[in-house]
């Protein structure tokens, strides 16, 4: 049986639930599941995992990485992982790293897919700002880590398991090296994972990115962007879809003057249908729609707008 | 006040090409730049030496001796020292070895705080910074996009930090490093005109292992545990699609189209 700890954030309960299909595809069934959470909301993971080790010490704070790193090494040296997922968050890719120092085990970021290379572990995930994806795998026999974005990996698995919950409290508590002096929200709060239909504009759009959201409005969906637009500082990074963005996977996705390297494609995962505009209709993001509209993503919009609202008129009248 | 920036130059990865009748990434060409978030980080430490000349900036990369013009090239705006850590035995280190090698300089170096960039253009793996923290069991913050100068200077930086559903402010004291991202905007100065071709042979260091005595067993690529095996173009799943114009007709099948799927209400 192997064994795999899973770093169960809070706030991102449900992503953490789903890297268990990450190591479904690891393993198939032959594992035993560990959730390590620090003050995260556990309920939602009772019946999911085969243990879940809470820690909780008040004065143990998520983001004394120093400490919690201390508290997985010491796990680690009682249990013996087989492989350790964290999900990359801002968050899990500070402490993936920490902790690959303090184990010295090699540690791949983003992982996308999993395989298998001869007997190993192959973790899957882009290069070179996604525009190849390079297959990785572990040289040494020891421990498998890896990050894996949010919204990857998704768990459907129905079984229910009778979760052992147990706490952990180091000996030693160890003074964090910074101090959160505040925090606040940010405006936008939903997120573009959550919606079923994303406008999504890209570099074709830039100077009119505004010109989206009153389509996304029309459509009850959501304004995303590509990187390009998000660099240029005409959007925040919280709607960026692809590789350094978010993963998201809406029903319908509407590509505006995205081309669609790797690197966005990336975050495009199980869309049910893509429309894609774009001056150039050999553009890659046109190879993977279902419609593509050849001319200007401006223009589009307005068109589309214009219909929708004449249609809109007739039924409002009749 | 002694900083060091960490930098490292990569391709500029958004140059490469794509070339889709073969499947190949077309990497030939494609010149070499400090990379854009590690520019920031330095764009910070000098902007802050300006108006504190007795700030002292050490720039380490570690990387081959072919970075030399490039790193000349930083050391004329201003920056006191330069160093690059470059031995055959280290190349093909994975991120792990590259942290056991420039933590193992950093070690007998002197500074108060480390700035880098959050994560390189080529490897976008954001590790090499938490995992000299570790290393060197110090503070560290990533995704930084603002630094307030006035704590800075007092070795108790308040730094505000882009996650991703909050804007969170931290105060890190010293020795700690600073992982600074591009939505920063801080800017790498450019070189005064005076300075064009000032000479900066004197301010520039090699560093081997013959200097930082690593044990082979850690460092190059049979030091670096995860190796990459195979790479794949992602295959372009070729859809049965539709193409029209952006024309009355072309938007009339789009709108059909968001009607039977359901889209439009």
């Amino acid at each position: 049986m192997k064994k795999c700890l899973i770093f169960f954030e809070k706030q991102y309960e449900k992503f953490c639930i789903d890297l268990l299909e990450t190591v479904n595809q690891m393993y198939g069934k032959n594992f035993v599941s560990y959730a390590l959470s620090i003050d995260a909301d556990i309920e939602v993971a009772t019946d999911k995992f085969d243990e879940i080790i809470l820690v909780e010490n008040r004065q143990i704070i998520c983001h004394n990485i120093h400490m919690i790193t201390r508290i997985v090494e010491e796990l680690h040296k009682e249990i013996q992982f087989d492989s350790i997922l964290i999900l990359a968050t801002h968050y899990g890719r500070m402490l993936a790293p920490a902790l690959s120092m303090k184990l010295g085990t090699g540690l791949v970021a983003d992982v996308t897919q999993i395989s298998h290379y001869k007997d190993k572990i192959e973790m899957i995930r882009p290069a070179f700002s996604g525009k190849i994806l390079a297959g990785i795998i572990n040289m040494r026999e020891d421990t498998v880590m890896m990050t894996v974005r949010p919204g990857v990996f998704l768990y459907e698995n129905i079984t229910l398991k009778r979760t052992k919950i147990w706490s952990y409290m180091p000996d030693k508590i160890d003074k964090p090296k910074l101090e959160l002096i505040s925090r606040r929200k940010k405006p936008e709060t939903r997120d573009i994972r959550d919606s079923e239909i994303l406008v999504s504009g890209g570099g074709g759009i830039l100077n009119d990115f505004d010109s989206i959201d009153e389509l996304a409005k029309r459509l009850g969906g959501m304004k995303a962007a590509s990187r390009r637009v998000v660099d240029s500082g005409k959007a925040d990074r919280s709607i960026q879809v692809g590789q350094s963005g978010k993963i998201v996977h809406p029903r319908l996705y509407i590509a505006l003057g995205i081309c669609g390297v790797l690197q966005h494609v990336a975050g495009l995962n199980h869309v049910q249908h893509i429309i894609s505009v774009n001056t150039n209709k050999n553009a890659p993001m046109c190879s993977l729609a279902d419609i593509v509209v050849e001319g200007d993503a401006r223009t589009f919009v307005d068109s589309l707008i214009e219909r929708i609202d004449r249609e809109k008129m007739i039924q409002e009248k009749g | 006040m002694k900083i060091i920036c960490l930098i490292k130059f990569t391709p500029d990865v958004d140059a490469f090409e794509y070339d889709y009748e073969n499947n190949v990434l077309l990497r030939d060409k494609v010149k070499q730049i400090i990379n854009p978030d590690d520019a920031c980080a330095l764009g910070f430490a000098l902007q802050l030496k300006k108006k504190n000349p007795d700030i002292r900036i050490e720039v380490v990369t570690m990387a081959p001796p072919s970075v030399k013009k490039m790193m000349e090239d930083i050391l004329r705006r201003q920056v006191d020292f330069g160093t690059i850590i470059s031995d055959p035995l280290f190349s093909g280190s994975d991120t792990l070895a590259t942290s056991m090698v420039l933590g193992t300089y950093l070690k007998t170096a002197e500074y108060d705080v480390i700035l880098t960039g959050n994560q390189s253009l080529d490897g976008d793996t954001a590790q090499v910074p938490s995992q000299l923290a570790a290393l060197l069991e110090i503070g560290h913050m990533s995704g930084i996009t603002n630094i307030d100068e006035k704590s800075f200077i007092n070795g108790a930086p308040l730094v505000e930090v882009d996650t991703e559903n909050h804007i969170d402010t931290y105060k890190i004291p010293f020795p700690a490093i600073l992982s600074v991202c591009r939505e920063s905007k801080y800017k790498l100065p450019f070189v005064r005109y005076a300075d064009l071709d000032l000479d900066v042979s004197d301010k520039l260091e090699i560093v081997d292992n013959q200097i930082l005595k690593l044990d082979i067993k850690y460092v190059g690529l049979k030091g670096s545990s995860t190796r990459v095996v195979k790479t794949y173009v992602k295959k372009y799943e070729q859809k049965e699609k539709i193409i029209v114009y952006n024309n009355p007709e072309g938007i009339e099948t789009v709108y059909r189209f968001l009607k039977e799927n359901g889209y439009l209400k």
